[in-house]
């Protein structure tokens, strides 16, 4: 097959613009999503089943139910009614950060149960404070083990970001969409696509495992 | 823990395997055309064998079946104006043939390759970029893009549409014509996956207007007259495009389907087709003039 790379230099330009949207939405998303996921996670873990229940029910949608659909309401339902229309790059942050958060808050709620209990009864009987005790000694233990869980979770919204050309948000599946669609070529703006995306994922692997050894 | 040495030879291997499998992807698109020949040959003697005397082969057309009333799927079946069309022809060329609903892109991908599917057939419009990889037949529609707007609004022709938002569908003619006048890299041009997200973008105050097909666009106001939409013709902007079947480069089937979408075209059968979809009959003058 001729594999055309003309083409591509083309679109190059928007590839880089795209790949900026691109982390821009996945930072934005994995910052909000987790403040989000940090209380759904609590949430999770109040003792009385009645207060739970929203969260359970929280986590449940949002993990059972395909993104694509998430992004189509996000989009055409929610931001319309609290914005008065639609608007890509809103829907696109709030559709990846609600679904994002549903992950994050099971993370941390896995992370802070898988401290032994007996870390905290020790911690109290020491005299500290419910609040202290979590601070100073469970957090810090959870924290290193929810790392690779979260590192795992961001690189999957780096790639969950791509269904947002769905809602024509600019990043840079949406500009493979566009060179697809001029010279009706798929492995082209695909494979430079993918590439991409390949060398934001390699990146980040590299910076979680390099925060990995220094914890 | 592991050591700094052994990280980086680990990483060391798996960047040669990842460069090895990207470059096993693109020769592979390489080898599926080289051998494209040969396939054809063997599967059309293969089922050959077991039919009757006939030489006959069922032509496999594949379809983008979203874009009403061209092709679209009710329930399981595939339906349209196309797909009526495309019983005529290959009753008077006397093929065996089936449609497949694949999708744009694994239509765009098979066609190319030709074989698993010999030709598609989904209201493509003959361009001359698209011209460059693929054969066409000859036209057998014609069509013009249209605006649609909410009614009131104060756009009246293409180029007022410059500084708006517009929705049109990704890959389409409109696409390409609006790129064309608002810029390719333009984000305020929002390209969506089919033409119905596009019109939904309009509805919920995203985009000014969508630009798409006139019968797409008749279709859609047509069926939604609570929406107070209006369609804009622009002619001198927006001139007249044919549709063709798409075929792979050298095919061999557009020298067979050829004579018989124009006999269609000729023998009347086009204009009951015609009539049955949009309710009027055709101007084939164009048509028949286009080529």
């Amino acid at each position: 097959m001729d594999f055309n790379f003309d083409i591509i230099w083309g679109y190059l330009p928007l590839f880089l613009r795209g790949t900026l949207y691109t982390i821009g939405f996945s930072i934005a998303s994995i910052v909000l999503g987790s403040i989000l996921g940090l209380g759904i996670g609590f949430g999770r873990m109040l003792k009385n089943p009645l207060w739970r229940w929203p969260f359970d029910v929280y986590v449940n949608i949002f993990r059972g139910t395909p993104l694509y659909v998430q992004i189509l309401i996000v989009h055409f339902g929610l931001v319309p009614l609290f914005y008065g229309s639609t608007n890509a790059l809103i829907s696109g942050v709030v559709a990846l950060s609600l679904n994002s958060a549903a992950y994050a808050a099971e993370i941390f709620r896995a992370g802070i149960q898988s401290v032994d209990s007996g870390q905290r009864e020790a911690a109290l009987s020491l005299g500290m404070t419910r609040r202290q005790s979590m601070r100073f000694v469970v957090l810090p233990q959870a924290i290193k083990r929810m790392v690779p869980a979260f590192g795992n979770e961001f690189i999957v919204l780096v790639k969950d970001s791509s269904l947002l050309a769905l809602v024509a948000a600019p990043e840079i599946m949406y500009w493979g969409n566009t060179m697809k669609g001029q010279y009706m070529r798929i492995w082209e703006p695909y494979l430079t696509a993918a590439v991409i995306y390949f060398i934001l994922t390699y990146s980040l692997n590299k910076l979680l495992a390099y925060i990995e050894r220094r914890m | 823990m592991e050591t700094r040495k052994e990280t980086k030879t680990r990483n060391k291997w798996i960047l040669s395997a990842l460069i090895a499998i990207l470059v096993l992807a693109i020769a592979g698109c390489g080898s599926d055309k080289a051998n494209n020949s040969s396939n054809t040959g063997s599967t059309n003697s293969g089922s050959n064998a077991a039919e009757t005397n006939a030489p006959e082969t069922v032509v496999k057309f594949a379809s983008d079946a979203i874009y009403a009333p061209m092709e679209y799927m009710d329930k399981d079946t595939i339906k349209g104006f196309d797909i009526d069309f495309i019983a005529a022809v290959m009753e008077e060329a006397g093929m065996k043939y089936e449609v497949v609903n694949t999708g744009w892109d694994t239509m765009l991908q098979s066609v190319q390759q030709g074989t698993e599917y010999q030709a598609g057939l989904s209201a493509v419009s003959i361009t001359d970029e698209r011209k460059q990889t693929y054969d066409f037949s000859v036209p057998y529609f014609e069509s013009t893009n249209m605006i649609m707007v909410k009614e009131g609004s104060d756009i009246k022709s293409a180029l007022d549409l410059k500084d708006k938002t517009v929705a049109v569908q990704t890959a389409t003619t409109a696409d390409e014509l609006m790129s064309k006048i608002m810029g390719v890299g333009n984000t305020k041009l929002k390209r969506f996956d089919s033409n119905a997200v596009a019109m939904m973008e309009l509805d919920n105050g995203g985009a000014d207007a969508v630009v798409a097909d006139i019968a797409i666009i008749r279709e859609y106001i047509k069926n939604n007259p609570k929406m107070k939409l209006v369609g804009i013709k622009d002619t001198p902007n927006f001139g007249s495009e044919y549709y063709g079947i798409l075929f792979p480069k050298g095919s061999e089937l557009k020298a067979k389907l050829d004579p018989a979408i124009q006999k269609v075209i000729e023998n009347g059968k086009y204009e009951e087709i015609y009539k049955k979809w949009f309710g009027e009959a055709p101007d084939l003058t164009n048509l028949k003039n286009a080529k």
